[in-house]
């Protein structure tokens, strides 16, 4: 076990320098010049190149990788070109509201797809089945951009029980947390079907059913902790996407989080914090990415083994 | 693990405050993001700094400069002493604001270390020297009459003005004053007269923007809605609608470069072709003006007497035909916008109005730093563009004059004529009527060359629920919401 965390540390070392490399090439291959982020079109020359050395753009690009670099390892992502604060203190910031939303979302998720999906397996075919496949579908296939307005129409304009937007009223994570997690709830349900039906053909099944346990405990205790490995591997893919930011959500919503955040820096081309974010969504990705294929070793004995 | 996780969610969901009915809010597309007038580089940001700091000076609908904290005379053509009004307002923390202030502040724009977007435009300024409390002494470098017009920053506090920390905390002296900045991401102000609280609070998505103020959790919007919703929103009960002109000038730019388009017949052939009235009238919904100078004819630089390049097809064949191009040799060319959703309908629709005269025009969109990248290195046949908060005459020299061609300034088109320098450069010297006609010779000659086909100013609109007394600005400013009352309408 120990063993393969250190491998696992090496191989998430080895894919986040590739990341950040990629991002800090990629802003400085990108067109437009942060000069004139900060200076405007009408600037003076030398106005201009005091702030190129201020920011430190008229040194070699080996020489700002580097720098880069040595700053990251001291945790210091830049400041913000138009907000003028450094860019740890914006993430910071924004940081809780994001963890909110992904919370609520992802509590949704689970308690959304795992009945409905136990349900639809165990009734696979009849009536509970093509219901819960007609949610998936629905779920999956209706964009948030869309749906996000439609519930406001609905539950915020015509109803009056929830806010439209923000995120300091009372009741205004209801809306962003079902317009995140219902899609996500969809991706969830199908994958717990299946994979429940995939396992129902297993030896062990039939072995626990000949012992004469319920159909119950056959699910809870044979069926459910095996049919859970692929389960977990999408949320916790999911789990990542949600911690990174649901972008188009947050937007939707006014929801002051990383997604608004990263949204806001692209519009303003505010070169830092896009680098920035774009690195700690890199690094959310590949944590939790790497504790899902840890708590999968953790539960399956089989991919210990082959690690 | 069930009721848990119920727990959790019942909790997540009612975490927050109920709403504050006393506060005006203000839903604006993007929040402000930097409260320092010296540093605030877009609209948002200025506006909001212009009801945080008094100026030395603000300029009328005509762009003259008018007192606010000070008046000023001239000492000498490159000579000006700013006086500072007995009646000016105090800082928050009850200091009057005093010649000190004002120095702090003018030198901190010139200093390169601070990283003003604003100090191209004083880069004239040789010194600031305090004469006394009260007056500041302006010397320049070279003589200019309409110094005064540029002295529009916000005066900040002489102990705040080396560092950059006054944009997340100001301290100013205007009719408002910062309480804080709020959890979604917007800013809390208090109005200093009553107590009033206004807050800006950021909603990017403009359906989303509407359907608060719909619902009444928004008291204010302005701008930067499509044009179909003002429609909708005028025609519902219980919101107000202002419309007032504005001084945003739409154009579309040609590069004078370009092998096809040096020809002026090419050139008014398209401008005959644009049907600007139908426009105005499905796109906008009448919400535009017609505009034949980047300046408007109301500025006191502005030229009044331009002829319109009419709407007339058969006019625009004939060009055509002059300058060789038929149905047998059909002109293509190609058009540079933005990404912008509403940008790109109006590219159609000239497209398509071209279309009938026998102009092929290819259209291409892109994010706006390559957009824009592309249109400053002169990568383009035609663009379109708008200039926002035009109001000093400044302009022409920026836009047209030869030595203003990037890097140099905004001469996009690479437009050279030695008449129009030579009319800009005596303009910036002379006095100021004699200056108004000289500009006003720049714009005729300007139009009469067609550099740019002129298109529309877009017209500033605010939509008001329970609010009375709110008019936009002519540049879109905010500052009516100094006299703007709460009237209590219930939502929906």
């Amino acid at each position: 076990m120990t063993v393969r965390l250190i491998s696992q540390l090496i191989d998430t070392l080895i894919v986040l320098f590739g990341v950040s490399t990629l991002v800090f090439l990629l802003l400085v291959l990108i067109p437009g010049d942060p000069v004139d982020v900060v200076l405007g079109e009408s600037a003076q020359a030398a106005d201009r190149e005091a702030m190129r050395a201020a920011l430190g753009l008229d040194r070699p690009l080996p020489e700002r990788w580097l720098k880069f670099y040595v700053d990251l390892a001291h945790g210091d992502l830049g400041d913000s070109l138009v907000r003028l604060q450094p860019v740890t203190d914006l993430i910071r910031q924004r940081l809780p509201a994001t963890l909110q939303l992904a919370a609520a979302a992802f509590v949704l998720v689970l308690l959304i797809a795992m009945p409905l999906g136990i349900i639809a397996a165990r009734h696979r075919g009849r009536w509970p089945d093509s219901l819960a496949q007609t949610f998936a579908l629905v779920g999956v296939s209706i964009p948030n951009f869309w749906l996000g307005p439609l519930l406001v129409l609905l539950f915020s304009v015509y109803l009056g029980w929830t806010p439209v937007s923000g995120n300091l009223e009372s009741g205004s994570l209801v809306l962003p947390a079902i317009t995140l997690g219902l899609s996500m709830a969809a991706i969830t349900t199908r994958m717990m079907r299946s994979s429940l039906l995939e396992i129902e053909s297993q030896p062990f099944l039939r072995t626990a059913r000949c012992k004469g346990l319920s159909e119950g405990a056959v699910m809870l205790r044979h069926s459910l902790p095996n049919a859970m490995l692929p389960v977990i591997t999408v949320l916790g893919l999911q789990l990542g996407g949600l911690l990174a930011g649901a972008v188009i959500t947050e937007v939707v919503f006014s929801w002051p989080g990383i997604g608004s955040l990263l949204v806001d820096a692209i519009r303003q081309r505010d070169y830092p914090v896009v680098q920035g974010v774009v690195l700690f969504i890199a690094l959310s990705y590949v944590l939790v990415n790497r504790l899902s294929d840890t708590l999968a070793a953790w539960l399956d004995p089989r991919i210990r083994e082959r690690a | 693990m069930v009721r848990l996780a119920v727990i959790c969610l019942y909790l997540s969901l009612v975490a927050c405050k109920p709403p504050d009915t006393d506060i005006l809010v203000f839903a604006v597309a993007n929040a402000p993001s930097v409260l320092d007038p010296r540093l605030a580089g877009d609209a948002v940001s200025e506006r909001t700094n212009a009801l945080l700091y008094d100026r030395l000076v603000t300029l009328d609908e005509q762009g003259r400069a008018q007192p606010q904290m000070a008046t000023w005379r001239a000492l000498g053509n490159d000579h000006y002493r700013l006086s500072l009004l007995p009646s000016r307002a105090p800082f928050w923390n009850g200091r009057l604001p005093d010649a000190q202030d004002v120095a702090a502040t003018y030198r901190s724009l010139l200093d390169p270390t601070l990283g003003s977007p604003h100090g191209g435009a004083l880069a004239n300024i040789r010194t600031v020297a305090v004469v006394n409390d009260g007056d500041v002494d302006f010397l320049l470098k070279k003589p200019d009459p309409s110094f005064v017009s540029r002295l529009t920053v916000g005066i900040v506090p002489a102990q705040a003005a080396t560092g950059r920390d006054l944009g997340r905390h100001p301290i100013g002296s205007g009719p408002f004053a910062f309480v804080g900045w709020r959890d979604d991401g917007g800013v809390l102000l208090r109005r200093r007269s009553d107590g009033q609280q206004v807050a800006m609070v950021p909603v990017a998505d403009p359906t989303m923007r509407t359907l608060k103020l719909l619902r009444g959790e928004a008291h204010l919007l302005q701008n930067d809605l499509p044009s179909e919703l003002y429609g909708y929103l005028a025609g519902t009960s219980g919101l107000t609608l202002e419309e007032g002109p504005g001084t945003t000038f739409a154009y579309i730019g040609f590069n004078l470069d370009d092998a096809v388009l040096s020809s002026r017949d090419v050139r008014a052939a398209i401008a005959h072709a644009i049907d600007r009235d139908a426009i105005i009238r499905y796109l906008f919904g009448g919400r535009a003006h017609k505009a034949e100078s980047v300046l408007r004819p109301q500025h006191w630089a502005g030229a009044s007497d331009l002829l319109a390049y009419r709407y007339d097809p058969q006019r625009a064949r004939d060009h055509l035909r002059r300058a060789g191009y038929d149905e047998q040799h059909p002109l293509t060319l190609s058009y540079k916008t933005s990404t912008d959703p509403f940008r790109l309908r109006i590219a159609h629709v000239l497209q398509s109005q071209l279309a009938a005269v026998g102009i092929d025009l290819k259209v291409s969109s892109y994010e706006w730093g390559t957009f824009f990248g592309d249109i400053k290195a002169g990568r383009f046949q035609m663009y379109s563009l708008a200039w926002v908060g035009v109001n000093t005459p400044d302009i022409l020299r920026y836009a047209f004059h030869s030595e203003s061609v990037p890097p140099g300034g905004a001469n996009r088109g690479r437009y050279r004529s030695g008449e129009v320098d030579a009319l800009i450069e005596r303009a910036e010297r002379a006095d100021p009527a004699q200056a108004a006609q000289l500009y006003a010779a720049v714009q005729q000659r300007v139009h009469d060359d067609l550099v740019y086909v002129p298109l529309w100013y877009e017209s500033n609109i605010a939509v008001a629920r329970g609010l009375e007394g709110y008019v936009p600005g002519h540049d879109g400013n905010y500052r009516a919401l100094a006299n703007t009352r709460m009237t209590h309408v219930q939502s929906n």
